[in-house]
């Protein structure tokens, strides 16, 4: 199979590389949360969601998750909060009061522009750095039961418009189409969507407003620069944002700028969302400049590494398109190959299925071997598509699901499904089930998984408690009114994203915390207190309260009972028994907008932080421990190679599922030097998915070189390393000290 | 298909190598050697019978591998568990009493069938690679009827096969190997006879003559197997520019056109930790790794010596 080597960088484009990259390190994008407690519950009680960095609500010792925030820090609070309307006014808890602080915000953001971008648009804070973002005391009550019982979220900010709406219409024609919408409603005397739509109205005009700034001051820079070329791109940024200001995009240049300030005015509201099929969004773009001879493919390729450059968002290439044929294009190939010639910090996934170009899988394959730092994300678009259909979505919006995130999927613009920061710690239950089984004298298995089982329903009524109550605050509290613009029903409807009968879909995903270690615990009791009768239960709890003092023997015994992620029956059974159970419990809880609760096999970071506050665990882990990371298995205990690992994942029905990713590390001498690395990922990621994996995170690095990083993190050649650290991207040097730590622990595959 | 009773002693199993043969193998270790290299990289493969051995880092100092050997042939001291090796009779009781699981057996019993049932497992990996089934020791052909039954039954369920051999007990099974091999990677280690015997303990005559009786026979088959030649370079030994030039040439003269691939493997000392464990010294333990320059040279000349420089390749550079 012949695929492309990697293209040549321009000068102009290294520039901005390495302007990316210092940004990136001198911790300008750092993404900060509150606490451990945020980590392992995904919600702290302190913020609504990930820490803001300056402001009233940026306090107390915070977590650094890595670079990976949109926003760029500029060192200082936005300098106009105290003229914010909801400050010189009142706040309400409205979308017309948002709305207004949103403008105000956002029309007093700066417009950034570097010397010889063509692709501009940054920004320095975030809405809650400027707007109080806090729910009721009810809400917060219910959000510290759940935590009690081991569960929380934040309910916000992942999800994934559908750009082509915008694209179609541009600015003006989404104002046309909100105004007439609002005339409607006004007609019909519906009061609250009228409201709405005049609140949109005026994100819209704040929207306007920002991109005409970028005009101006490109103009301006212009005037003053003596550097013809660099004088030349500055005109023609001013003109390019001039135009898309107003009207749709003409060509791929105004597309890929028109999604770059988009995401930006979007990230404003604090969010993570993913942006859809890059590939299919950009092609008719390509196809009409192709036609009038007005662009080469290596401009193309320029302009798409731009905005790979600017930030480096979740985007999805390939899939299928609604006919399900293979939707691969010729702008698939292209922003691989801009990757590819950029490399770095990227959240790219390309959707593997059936029938992909084999060349296009090759070269994504060689690509993610060749920089091994998980991009781009390998995901299978069949289980993607399949999961979304069994959970009840439609056809027409399931056909078009894209990789948007960590593990988790969109249909764009057809869902505010709540991915991703919901969690639930399987673990507590468990712990609460022994506690029930030893003080009440019961004596089987079954007494103890009957337990288990009410305890896992109580946590999952908690979860749903809270999340409920949330919901019915969200489109008043912290309207999405931006990514509402760009999606299937909220301007129709005038009802928010966030809103119940907005979008079509709207379940609610929990990222459950520790399944590996609570099958393995449930599967190690079974065999040494039910089966062999070697220890009571009493005896277990015991060991564990002391976290295994003095008890090494026991803690071996429990440490080798079989464990799931070698192909073991027995404990592979168990895991699966573990996942199902989990799953009908949150299936059969339902949101207030009438969709429920799903699981995913996956938790971002909690894994590291949550050892000592849960304690020991019947698995034979000690306190100190991280838990394992989503369904992967736990470090060291997949001592039967790689397939069997497999194996045992996919003993998982992953349509059942919302994602749960294969994290990997390898030491680059797996590979042969003369052998090019796309040829053995291709057939080992072609083979997983056609078992039925759904996403593989494949780190290629050294173990020596992360050590040495930890010591020596000022190097230079210590600076560009990044990794796939589980769902997300992050330069090594720039993470938390545990995350090291924990991901360096990780690294023991010489061999799959 | 009758179930097959015919065993053998198999000490590692590498999932999805990609160190010996192409694609994603199936590597299996089996047991015994009829060489004595003195650089064996898979010292615990050498002796034919099972053994146990001790992992000091997974002890926990319950001691009940000392307290149950029927043979008394561990014993404790500051430094942990000794093995008297002559008194050792690799029954395995103290790796079934041990807790903690650092008491280890090297070799364990494997039939014909689930060999085959655990390669099969993988299968779907090795047709998407092309990749297979590898056999590597140790020597296995030490325990030939297990590789050619073992071979056969694989190449009937569709998965390629791979031998690992120095070549040194070829020439009986040769017939019956061709029948069920799709590639052999076969050593040349050293062509000074004299120094070949120093440091391997036996002649390179056989093994250059079964080499060239493989090639012979290969030539004649209808359907023909892989053959690739590898030469381990290790430092002070075999990685001389005089060794390299003379297995190219002998190369070019014997096998011309008739071998696909040469492989320059270069020395690690990852290995230096299991002769720790066996409680054995070994005489590369402080040696440095090559080096780079040094090994691109030898690459060159044995390209230009072999006349095949398409297909010589350095594998194994840190």
């Amino acid at each position: 199979v012949n695929i492309p080597s990697r293209p040549n960088i321009s000068s102009r484009l290294d520039t901005i590389r390495a302007r990316r990259t210092q940004l990136n390190i001198s911790h300008k994008r750092d993404l900060l949360c509150d606490n451990a407690e945020f980590l392992v519950y995904h919600w702290s009680g302190q913020s609504e969601a990930f820490a803001p960095a300056t402001g009233e609500q940026a306090k107390g010792d915070r977590i650094n998750i890595g670079d990976h925030n949109c926003r760029v820090d500029s060192g200082k609070p936005f300098p106009y909060t105290a003229e914010m309307p909801s400050k010189l006014g009142k706040l309400e808890n409205t979308p017309e009061n948002w709305a207004a602080d949103y403008r105000f915000f956002i029309t007093h953001s700066p417009a950034i522009i570097d010397p010889d971008e063509l692709i501009v648009g940054d920004f320095h804070w975030q809405l809650d750095e400027a707007r109080t973002f806090r729910y009721p005391e009810e809400v917060h009550q219910l959000g510290y039961q759940a935590r009690k019982l081991g569960a929380g979220g934040i309910s916000f900010t992942h999800t994934c418009p559908d750009l082509s709406i915008g694209l179609a219409l541009g600015w003006n024609g989404l104002l046309q189409k909100i105004r007439e919408n609002r005339a409607r409603f006004e007609a019909y005397g519906n009061e609250d969507s009228a409201a709405y739509l005049r609140a949109s109205e005026q994100v819209v005009l704040g929207i306007q407003e920002y991109i005409r700034s970028y005009a101006k001051k490109a103009r301006e820079l212009a005037q003053q620069e003596i550097k013809p070329e660099t004088k030349a791109i500055y005109q023609q940024v001013a003109q390019c944002t001039e135009a898309i200001a107003n009207d749709k995009p003409k060509n791929l240049h105004e597309a890929i700028q028109w999604i770059q300030l988009f995401q930006i005015s979007e990230r404003m509201h604090g969010h993570g969302n993913g942006y859809g099929r890059l590939d299919a969004l950009l092609q008719p773009f390509y196809e009409a400049d192709c036609a009038a001879q007005r662009i080469t493919r290596e401009e193309a390729r320029s302009l798409v590494a731009e905005l790979f450059l600017r930030y480096g968002n979740y985007f999805s290439l390939g899939g299928k398109n609604r006919e399900q044929n293979d939707a691969t294009n010729e702008m698939s190939w292209i922003c691989l190959e801009a990757f590819d010639m950029v490399g770095g910090y990227n959240h790219l996934g390309v959707m593997w299925h059936s029938k992909i170009d084999k060349a296009f899988w090759r070269y994504a394959c060689d690509v993610v071997g060749r920089y091994g730092a998980g991009c781009p994300t390998l995901v299978n678009y069949d289980i993607f598509r399949e999961s979304e259909l069994r959970s009840g979505y439609p056809e027409s919006d399931a056909w078009n699901v894209s990789y948007s995130g960590c593990q988790w999927y969109c249909s764009p613009g057809n869902e505010y499904s709540d991915h991703d920061v919901n969690c639930l710690v399987l673990v507590q239950p468990l712990q609460r089930a022994i506690e029930r089984v030893v003080s009440q004298g019961l004596d089987s298995f079954e007494d103890l998984w009957n337990c288990y089982n009410y305890e896992v329903n109580l946590t999952a009524d908690a979860l749903r408690d809270f999340k409920n109550a949330t919901y019915s605050w969200q489109p008043k509290v912290w309207p999405e009114m931006v990514t509402s613009l760009c999606a299937h029903g909220p301007i129709e409807k005038g009802r928010d994203i966030t809103n119940s009968r907005s979008v079509n879909n709207a379940y609610t995903s929990v990222n459950v915390l520790g399944v590996p270690n609570v099958s393995d615990s449930l599967y190690a009791i079974e065999q040494l207190v039910y089966v062999n009768k070697k220890y009571s239960l009493k005896e277990l709890q015991a060991a564990l309260k002391s976290d295994w003092a003095g008890l090494e023997k026991m803690r071996q015994e429990f440490l080798h009972v079989p464990k799931f992620g070698n192909d073991h029956s027995g404990a592979d059974e168990m895991a699966v028994r573990v996942s199902e159970h989990i799953r009908i419990v949150l299936e059969s809880r339902q949101n207030i907008k009438g969709f429920n609760f799903r699981p995913s096999l996956f938790q971002f970071m909690g894994h590291t932080y949550a050892g000592p506050m849960l304690g020991a665990t019947p698995d034979g882990r000690l306190s100190r421990e991280p838990l394992a990371h989503g369904m992967n298995p736990m470090h060291g205990r997949n001592s039967g190679g790689m397939t069997a690992t497999i194996r045992s994942f996919c003993k998982l029905d992953f349509r059942k599922y919302q994602g749960g990713s294969l994290q990997i590390e390898l030491q680059p001498n797996f590979f042969p030097q003369q052998q090019r690395r796309g040829d053995l990922v291709d057939p080992f990621a072609t083979s997983f998915f056609q078992m039925g994996g759904v996403q593989i995170n494949l780190n290629v690095i050294a173990l020596e070189k992360l050590q040495r990083a930890m010591e020596e993190p000022d190097l230079p050649e210590h600076q560009e390393i990044v990794v796939k650290v589980t769902g997300y991207s992050a330069h090594f040097v720039v993470m938390d000290r545990k995350f090291q730590e924990e991901f360096v622990e990780r690294v023991n595959y010489k061999r799959l | 298909m009758t179930p097959s009773q015919k065993t053998g002693l198999i000490f590692n199993v590498h999932h999805l190598s990609t160190d010996d043969g192409p694609g994603l193998r199936d590597t299996f270790f089996l047991k015994g050697c009829a060489l004595r290299c003195e650089w064996c990289h898979n010292p615990e493969s050498i002796q034919s019978p099972r053994e146990v051995w001790w992992n000091k880092n997974k002890c926990i100092g319950q001691l009940d591998c000392v307290r149950l050997c029927p043979t008394q042939a561990l014993s404790f001291s500051t430094d942990g568990i000794s093995i008297h090796r002559d008194t050792c009779n690799g029954c395995g009781i103290c790796v079934d009493n041990c807790t903690a699981q650092a008491m280890e057996a090297i070799g364990e019993t494997w039939t014909v069938d689930q060999l085959v049932t655990e390669a099969l497992k993988d299968k779907l990996f090795f047709q998407n690679s092309g990749g297979g089934v590898t056999f590597s020791g140790g020597e296995p052909l030490k325990q030939a009827a297990f590789v050619i039954e073992a071979f056969a039954r694989l190449k009937k369920e569709g998965i390629s096969t791979a031998l690992d051999t120095c070549g040194y007990l070829l020439r009986p099974h040769l017939e019956e190997l061709l029948a069920c091999t799709d590639l052999f990677l076969y050593d040349i280690k050293e062509m000074n006879n004299e120094q070949h015997r120093r440091w391997t303990g036996v002649s390179n005559e056989p093994i250059l003559e079964n080499l060239i009786a493989l090639v012979d026979v290969i030539s004649q088959q209808k359907k023909q197997p892989d053959l690739w030649v590898r030469t381990p370079l290790i430092p002070k030994r075999t990685a001389s520019r005089e060794n390299i030039l003379a297995i190219g040439a002998f190369i070019k003269k014997n096998l011309g056109g008739r071998i696909n691939r040469w492989e320059l493997c270069a020395f690690n000392n990852i290995c230096a930790q299991k002769y720790a464990r066996l409680e054995q010294d070994w005489a590369f333990s402080n040696e440095t790794l090559l080096d780079r320059n040094f090994s691109a040279e030898l690459l060159e000349l044995a390209k230009k010596s072999s006349g095949m420089s398409e297909q010589v390749f350095l594998t194994g550079l840190a």
